[in-house]
């Protein structure tokens, strides 16, 4: 009997129908903190992987050892290790993106989204599957900031990774690009992603 | 009673048992990454120190000698760079700069004093660039500004920043919004005054505690 | 007095100009959940500046002691295995962010227990939070804020004493608080509002927060303006040239 859903569906739901950002409202903090450009966005998406990953596999090979009320302090432990050296590494070989996304990097240990899946997902299931599920939740994670990140940068520059994309007549909305600007999209296409789900529903 | 006794007895020794053995695996999860992590700073800690320092010393050349001639002095390393700490004494608090010493072939070139002030939204710090003998800015670069995006951001332009090239230090700089005239003056970038007399401010108390140290 | 200027535009600056919530986005996550009724927020407000002001004393102490390279407990430990000039250059601050955030899950227990014993019915009102403020991004960040103010700084001299990291900490925990307690009481109207279904719940408090933070947007340069005019008061012998004149500065 197979113990929970399998490695592809947790690909699968990683992405779209269980969206950590959209659907689970998690990791709210660098969603609207690093999503000023596109390069920042995917950067940290990509650090989040490899953390996500990397813990997860580490919890799903020591599952069978964790002791209940000992397992956030191994969760955290591990988790604040990888965040450590992604961090380290960031710093190392791309210098200019770690000082622009600064204290955000650290707070990937506090990002609920790692927890989270360390709880329900890395302790109870199988290396592979625990591998899945973090990558689609990861992509799934790089859509949400990406999507964030391509408004508030087309709006707020006219410029997407650095071309210009809108003629030089627009007049740059520098609202997009400050704190509100990042509220204002990230409720926006919050309304937007619930109204087509509402309407999905409705459909079945 | 006796029975009881050794019961309870067996149960503590098996809790105390039971903490050690969970205690395990969490001391031995430390040492691993406390290994690992030992490893990432052995590895990468030098390539960071080398990027937070070449982030101030690969401008220096260029605000010293200007843009071309650094170019090419670049190629043949005839340039040292020498970093020193000034300590600045006013009644108000004591200020310690950074401050680069540049010198071509033994011969001193100019120097570049990093500095750091409150701009309309966050701290800027830059760097000014100025001749031997601290009579001339030779250079102007925003390290680091977080001012509005569109308006005060434009501090970093190299137009902006340009104005300065040439600037005498015995006169304090002024913003003004009308155009330039006299030597003292720098045009402000349109809708953003704070921000340009912000690094103006900044460059002139710079130069004022520095002017008569560096020499 | 120049130390006093400092502590006041720090403080100024965490809870209101650079207020956690709305400028730096930590803090986010109670800040959307808990922010139904105004008790409720004022609870979660507490409990997060008590915690942050724990975990910013114990995160400064081990940081400046323990972690710093030159620091005295790493010198004088390392002092019996190598010698002094090798062990002042040790540098344990690879294991900064694993130290911060057991020092925070630790400051949660303390107050936990602290306020059970102590205060048992406010504990029954919202000692259900206290277990979610270790994840609350915004106990981090104040941590690493005064890291980067101790440690990553050019020159030892201008590293953060404890009075600079403390202000930051209370005070950031108590623009926290206002934050939340703002939206909370913006929430309670809007429960009697018709919100189009897509929009109900986080969506709409989102869009809320927007407009609530470009409202703080209108205190950028405030701390800028009140160091100028503190220290033109206790020091009228600065030099006419930093003082803007009166026109330039209102024509922004």
């Amino acid at each position: 009997m197979a113990e929970g859903p399998t490695p592809m569906e947790r690909f699968i739901q990683g992405i779209l129908p269980e969206n950590p950002v959209y659907r689970q409202l998690l990791g709210l903090c660098p969603t609207l903190a690093v999503t000023n450009g596109m390069q920042a966005a995917l950067t940290m998406a990509g650090a989040v992987m490899f953390v996500l990953f990397c813990a997860n596999v580490i919890i799903s090979l020591i599952r069978n050892l964790l002791q209940p009320h000992l397992r956030i302090v191994i969760f955290t432990l591990t988790i604040a290790t990888f965040v450590t050296i992604a961090d380290r590494f960031l710093a190392a070989y791309l210098y200019q993106m770690s000082k622009a996304l600064g204290p955000y990097i650290p707070l990937i240990i506090v990002n609920c989204i790692i927890i989270g899946r360390c709880e329900i997902c890395a302790s109870r299931q199988s290396v592979f599957t625990a591998g899945a599920d973090a990558i689609g939740q990861s992509l799934g994670f790089g859509l949400a900031l990406g999507s964030i990140a391509a408004v508030r940068e087309i709006m707020g520059t006219g410029m997407l990774f650095g071309f210009r994309v809108l003629p030089t007549a627009w007049p740059d909305w520098g609202i997009m690009v400050l704190p509100p600007g990042a509220f204002l999209t990230f409720g926006l296409l919050l309304g937007i992603v619930n109204w087509i789900s509402i309407r999905k529903s409705m459909k079945s | 009673m006796g029975a009881e006794n050794s019961e309870k007895s067996a149960g503590s020794s098996r809790l105390k048992q039971n903490y050690l053995v969970q205690a395990w695996l969490v001391l031995l999860l430390a040492v691993c990454f406390g290994s690992a992590l030992a490893a990432v700073q052995m590895t990468l800690g030098p390539t960071i120190e080398a990027n937070k320092l070449n982030e101030t010393l690969e401008k220096v050349p260029e605000l010293v000698y200007g843009q071309e001639t650094a170019a090419q002095l670049q190629n043949t390393q005839q340039i040292t760079i020498a970093p020193r700490q000034i300590e600045v004494k006013t009644p108000v608090k004591t200020t310690y700069y950074s401050v680069y010493d540049t010198a071509k072939e033994g011969k001193r070139s100019g120097w570049v004093v990093k500095a750091k002030g409150q701009g309309y939204a966050d701290k800027i710090e830059l760097l000014v660039g100025l001749d031997a003998g601290a009579e001339k800015i030779t250079g102007l670069f925003i390290l680091d500004q977080k001012e509005t995006p569109g308006l005060g951001n434009k501090i970093i332009e190299t137009k902006w920043r340009g104005q300065f090239i040439g600037k005498s230090t015995l006169q304090p700089l002024r913003v003004t919004k009308s155009g330039a005239k006299a030597p003292e003056e720098i045009d402000s970038v349109s809708g953003a005054t704070i921000s340009s007399d912000s690094v103006c401010s900044i460059v002139n108390i710079t130069l004022g505690d520095l002017k008569d140290k560096l020499k | 007095m120049n130390y006093l200027i400092d502590i006041v535009l720090i403080a100024m600056g965490a809870a209101l100009i650079n207020n956690f919530v709305l400028y730096y986005f930590v803090g986010i996550c109670p800040f959307i959940g808990v922010s139904r009724r105004v008790e409720m927020a004022v609870g979660m407000g507490f409990a997060v500046t008590f915690v942050i002001s724990i975990a910013a004393l114990l995160s400064w102490a081990i940081t400046t002691f323990v972690l710093m390279p030159g620091a005295w407990i790493s010198t004088t430990v390392g002092g019996f295995f190598m010698a002094p000039e090798a062990a002042a250059k040790i540098d344990l601050t690879i294991l900064c962010y694993i130290v911060y955030i057991f020092a925070i899950a630790s400051s949660v227990q303390f107050v936990e227990m602290y306020v059970r014993k102590f205060y048992p019915p406010l504990y029954k009102s919202f000692g259900v939070f206290l277990p979610l403020i270790t994840t609350n991004c915004a106990i981090l960040f104040a941590c690493l804020t005064i890291m980067s103010n101790v440690v990553g700084v050019d020159n030892p001299a201008d590293a953060w004493d404890l009075g600079r990291s403390m202000t930051l900490a209370v005070f950031g925990g108590i623009g926290f608080t206002i934050a939340i307690v703002i939206m909370a009481g913006i929430r309670e109207e809007l429960m009697l509002c018709d919100i189009p279904k897509p929009f109900q719940g986080a969506a709409i408090t989102l869009i809320v927060a927007g407009i609530l933070a470009m409202s703080f947007m209108g205190f950028t340069g405030v701390d800028k303006g009140l160091r100028k005019a503190i220290t033109s008061v206790a020091a009228p012998q600065v030099a006419s040239a930093d003082l803007p004149k009166p026109s330039e500065t209102w024509n922004k």
